[in-house]
């Protein structure tokens, strides 16, 4: 987490490199804040990394990362099983959020539908056992000053039901402008840069035991959305996992792509757009053609 | 036990006149066997058509089978004639390539067959390393495509080759095999040259140029193309990249640099072209040195690698495209 970090971003060409990503963010009618580096090199590309973003999901992360931490200390037993009332589920449309009885399963599957399909209530539950105070004190323990979540998915969604006064997202420009959880200050929050150091530190074992971090890759892999990094990378010999986040006019992904050469790079790529459609599938493309980008640069630097 | 009266010289004497004379038979039976025509044969061997019928019965007495069937208006190979044609062939082959051998004095020159994509250079280092391993032998290199190798070293026109896997080749003997791992020549119009390494499914859509004469090799390549998402939108046979620099279609193969044209490695290194020395029989002195000077030359100068380090090719499963998702 700590090692020197080459300034590949900040080098020769960057004033070229930085045209191409404010064409291909205009183009798809986003503002774009992106950061890749090679996980084994330190090599990096960077295009307002360190911008405070809304994370919206891809804080479930670092919730990730803590819940096994904390399984690695013996403070919780990641096979245990627990019943989630079906009156209690925080609102989502997939998952257990989107199940309409009581669930009962393990710890660690609810942590696979959190970041499989980001079930929002196994993400609560498992928020209720790790504790949000303990998320954000891992990450400060890890030097990620500018990440913080500050709360779960229900407070969340509370807080857009009082700006709006509705249960559904909303899409009315006017509305969109006074949500809170759009405001990176009063939200979960983080930065291009301090993601990809979070992630690159699960890619190497760092971020909590080898057992857990393998965990951890294995979850993240398994995640099922193919429209935002991974359309980036269509080939059968490059894996993709990572984690999404959405909210109102907010497209990210933050994971790690794994080329067959062995070469490994983090990316993270958060975009707001101008327009408030719910349905923003050029928001999506861009998230993995600029990835793809940031990763070419890098491999034509080793 | 036996009553023949016969001295050791006069059996000696008997068997090498059966087997020159079994030689002679056997090449009555194969231009027989290629006119299915006793009259027409009779012709091209020089010879009236009763004695040549006669013979061919002979052979039959003498093997013990019928070779072909004789019918009013037309002569077929039988079962076993079909069966032993390919054995009569190649024995005779081995007879000729003997005599040769034996005439122009045996080593003094080697024969042999190399691919014409591999280069000058490489050529070029074949013959100088062939040079000073073997001195008193002249190497005769001829560049010909793998299938026509494969011909001239069964017709006894070649005696080693440097041929490319896969391909059909009954009876010859194979060297080690190498590998090379061909990269991407693009245009530098092309988008792709752009980048620092072109992925195998970022070609979708463009026509492609493969080696003329090396039909197992242009089915692999295909196949490991269309596995990687790449169906050329139409495959050239040719042997120079003039379609490559004009835009028109890309061509895998080794590093080059001309104007005009970007070479790119490709991502994973998804292909692996197999080359190996191929001879037939036992490899003369000659021919077994070629073998060495070519598999340390297709190393050192070639790029090319041994066979056993052949990445295994990995799919890694997404959920969004596994088991009935």
């Amino acid at each position: 987490m700590t090692r020197p970090e080459r300034l590949a971003g900040r080098s020769a060409g960057d004033t070229a490199g930085e045209e191409e990503f404010d064409g291909l963010f205009r183009a798809a009618g986003v503002t774009g804040f992106l950061h890749a580096v090679d996980v084994d090199t330190g090599a990096e590309v960077a295009y307002g990394a360190d911008e405070s973003v809304v994370t919206a999901s891809v804080f479930k992360v670092a919730l990730l990362v803590e819940f096994f931490r904390q399984a690695d200390r013996g403070l919780l037993d990641p096979a245990e099983r627990v019943t989630i009332m079906a009156d209690r589920h925080t609102p989502g449309p997939t998952g257990v959020a989107a199940m309409a009885d009581d669930v009962t399963m393990s710890l660690r599957d609810l942590a696979y539908l959190m970041i499989a399909v980001s079930d929002n209530t196994a993400a609560d539950t498992l928020v209720g056992r790790v504790g949000l105070e303990a998320v954000n004190t891992m990450l400060a323990s890890f030097g990620l000053t500018g990440t913080r979540v500050e709360h779960d998915c229900a407070e969340l969604f509370t807080s857009i039901v009082q700006d709006t006064g509705q249960q559904e997202m909303p899409t009315d420009p006017a509305v969109v402008s006074r949500l809170r959880v759009l405001d990176p200050a009063r939200t979960n929050r983080s930065t291009p840069r301090e993601t990809t150091r979070l992630l690159a530190a699960i890619w190497r074992d760092e971020a909590a035991s080898p057992e857990s971090c393998a965990w951890i890759r294995r979850l993240m892999g398994l995640q099922v959305w193919p429209h935002r990094l991974a359309a980036g990378f269509p080939y059968d010999d490059v894996a993709v996992s990572g984690k999404t986040g959405t909210l109102p006019t907010v497209r990210n992904e933050a994971g790690v792509v794994e080329y067959p050469d062995g070469g490994r790079y983090a990316v993270a790529v958060f975009t707001r757009s101008y327009g408030t459609a719910q349905n923003q599938p050029r928001a999506d493309a861009v998230i993995g053609t600029s990835a793809r980008v940031a990763v070419e640069r890098l491999r034509a630097l080793s | 036990m036996s009553n023949i009266d016969m001295d050791f010289g006069m059996i000696l004497e008997l068997i090498s006149f059966l087997l020159m004379d079994l030689v002679k038979h056997l090449r009555y039976f194969i231009v027989v066997a290629e006119e299915l025509h006793f009259g027409n044969a009779a012709i091209r061997l020089g010879m009236a058509q009763p004695p040549l019928s006669q013979r061919i019965r002979r052979l039959e007495e003498e093997l013990g089978v019928r070779l072909f069937d004789r019918s009013s208006r037309q002569v077929r190979l039988t079962e076993a004639g079909r069966a032993l044609l390919a054995e009569a062939v190649e024995i005779v082959a081995r007879v000729d390539r003997l005599r040769t051998l034996a005439e122009r004095g045996e080593g003094t020159v080697l024969r042999v067959g190399v691919p014409p994509d591999l280069g000058s250079a490489v050529i070029a280092a074949l013959i100088a390393g062939f040079r000073e391993a073997e001195r008193g032998v002249r190497l005769e290199p001829a560049e010909m495509w793998s299938a026509d190798q494969v011909t001239g070293i069964t017709d006894g026109v070649l005696d080693v080759g440097v041929i490319r896997h896969p391909i059909a080749a009954p009876g010859l003997s194979f060297g080690p095999m190498l590998v090379q791992r061909p990269g991407v020549v693009l245009a530098d119009s092309d988008p792709l040259a752009g980048t620092a390494s072109v992925h195998l499914a970022d070609l979708a859509g463009r026509r492609l140029v493969l080696f003329p004469g090396e039909p197992g090799l242009q089915e692999e390549t295909l196949a490991e193309c269309r596995r990687h998402g790449f169906v050329p939108q139409e495959v050239h046979e040719a042997q120079t990249l003039g379609l490559v620099m004009a835009g028109t279609a890309v061509a895998f193969g080794p590093r080059v640099e001309l104007p005009g044209l970007r070479w790119r490695p490709l991502l994973g290194n998804p292909l692996a072209w197999r080359i190996s020395t191929a001879w037939r029989g036992e490899a003369g002195p000659a021919a077994a040195a070629f073998g060495a000077v070519a598999v340390r030359v297709l190393r050192d100068n070639a790029g090319m690698t041994d066979d056993g380090a052949a990445p295994v090719r990995q799919v890694r499963a997404r959920p969004a495209s596994g088991f009935l998702a």
